[in-house]
């Protein structure tokens, strides 16, 4: 009985870590601090080669001789395989030298800007900053009945990859300089996001104070709203119009997908609907043009990089257009009369990754096995 | 033998599952406007005398509506809120024990912004009795 009780008590201590693992996730401008370094020489002892961030773990001596064990993030798996690097491009054992960003807080974590080799002097790691090959410009793939086809050319593989922009502004011209993540340069830029209702801008206001660090997303909830076209890692449209849906495949995320009903059915109502991460999606075509409306989202999320807020009242209406093979135009209206002031309309385009298929990505990989430690 | 009572290993994986999902929930962060859901705590004069309070509110795009203790003795309140000091100030006219009509006024501020379980705490003006209060987010 004893020992089913500490089998019992190690699961429960599992679960727990588990859980504060997930809770650990965060993306670069939250989790680690620009504005310190950190060098480390050490020896690997642990190589992690999973979503979203590829981990080793290396012995580092300080002066005192005193050994500490450090995390080193250093790219995506994905990412890092497209440019030619394998779990065995470091082995366990290695001396490596990191240059890198570390982690804020105690934690004896850092994200690697350099990894050199000891023993050969080779930078590990580095992006082959390879220009991407210029397609030819080709007209967009078209179904029996003229529609523009979403997906790949019939016989084609092809998914829809990375976005022009990663954040969602009014568009309205003005220059709003951010980063990646959303997180503005100048805080007192905020009125050029979008039209907030007071209340809404002190809230967008204190997330960028915080470096975004309570973003649900970064503990690997859905990316609902327009963030699964921000995200990394793509997404796939498969239509289906014999049966009146095309189902959205997520490649970020937790390769969640959505489904847009083009079968005419009436929008749903926001009173009856259940409220969830991706809404309710209705779709039609005007002309060339995929018009999606969808409301019943719920307020678990953050519906775009920079966290930028939202209530249950979110409408969008987005408008997909793909005017030749490669290029989608994303444009995408927001009305939620509780969050801001009025409608406002912003937008990317997407580039079509021709010949290959998504990749499989879990967010929550990192969780069971980088932390835990 | 209590130890040997095969109840016991499914009521503690019931603990360890409530300890589990306490860690993952309190991962969750602020959601929609700041002061929507429902909100529970006490007040009292004194540390030992104290009094549940449960206060529901929702954000209609324009005002901030509030319910105390919502159940058969139940009275609408009035919300007003600083969005950029996040002070809120929630007065109803509720009954006291003795079924008399009574008015409060209380004064607090929104603490943890970011958090899933923000709270509210502050000075709770019940009748002519003043004490503290602290509401938690569900």
């Amino acid at each position: 009985m004893k020992r089913a009780k500490v089998e019992w008590l190690a699961s429960c201590l599992g679960m727990l870590l588990i859980a504060a693992a997930v809770s650990a996730q965060l993306a670069p401008s939250s989790a680690y601090d620009s504005d310190r370094k950190v060098k480390l020489t050490g020896v690997v002892t642990r190589i992690d080669w999973v979503n979203p961030g590829a981990f080793f773990f290396v012995n580092v001596k300080d002066s005192s001789g005193t050994i500490a064990n450090w995390a080193v993030e250093f790219g995506n798996p994905l990412d890092l395989e497209k440019d030619g690097w394998k779990p065995s491009s470091v082995h366990i054992g290695d001396t490596v030298t990191v240059e890198g960003l570390p982690a804020r807080g105690p934690a004896r974590q850092a994200l690697a800007t350099s990894v050199v080799l000891a023993r050969t002097g080779a930078k590990l790691f580095v992006a082959s900053n390879k220009p991407a090959a210029k397609v030819a410009s080709q007209p967009a793939p078209r179904w029996p009945d003229g529609h523009v086809r979403l997906g790949p050319p019939p016989g084609k593989k092809g998914y829809w990859g990375t976005p022009s922009a990663t954040v969602l502004v009014e568009n309205t011209g003005a220059t709003i300089p951010m980063n990646r993540d959303g997180i503005l340069a100048n805080i007192e830029d905020a009125d050029k996001v979008a039209p907030f209702q007071p209340w809404a801008k002190s809230v967008y206001e204190y997330r960028q104070r915080t470096l975004l660090k309570d973003d649900p997303y970064n503990r690997c909830m859905p990316p609902g709203g327009v963030r699964h076209f921000q995200s990394p890692y793509g997404f796939q449209f498969v239509e289906q119009p014999e049966i009146g849906r095309i189902l959205l495949l997520i490649g970020g995320g937790d390769r969640n997908w959505r489904t847009i009903y083009t079968d005419g059915r009436p929008m749903g109502q926001k009173d009856t609907l259940v409220l969830t991460y991706y809404g309710s999606s209705t779709g039609r075509w005007d002309g060339d043009t995929l018009v999606v409306d969808t409301v019943g989202f719920n307020e678990k999320f953050w519906f775009t990089n920079g966290g930028l807020p939202h209530t249950e009242a979110l409408h969008l209406t987005e408008r997909f257009t793909r005017p030749d093979l490669n290029t989608l135009r994303y444009q995408v209206t927001v009305d939620d009369p509780r969050t801001y002031t009025r409608p406002w309309t912003g937008g990317w385009t997407i580039r079509w990754v021709p010949d290959e298929e998504i990749q499989e990505f879990f967010c929550e990989e990192n969780a069971e096995s980088t932390f835990i430690r | 033998m209590a130890s040997s009572n095969p109840m016991r290993i499914p009521a503690f994986h019931v603990g360890c599952l409530l300890a589990y999902m306490g860690v993952a929930v309190s991962g969750f962060a602020q959601q929609g406007h700041p002061l929507t859901g429902t909100w529970n705590g006490d007040w009292g004069a004194a540390p030992d005398h104290r009094s549940q309070i449960t206060i529901v509110m929702a954000w209609d795009g324009k005002q901030v509506s509030a319910v105390i203790n919502p159940g058969p003795d139940s009275a609408p309140g009035s919300v007003s809120v600083d969005v950029v000091g996040w002070t809120v100030r929630i007065a109803a006219d509720l009954k006291d024990q003795s079924g008399k009509p009574v008015h409060v006024e209380a004064d607090g501020k929104l603490e943890d912004l970011g958090s899933y379980h923000r709270t509210i705490s502050g000075t709770w003006r019940q009748g002519t009795t003043t004490g503290s209060f602290k509401l938690t987010r569900e």
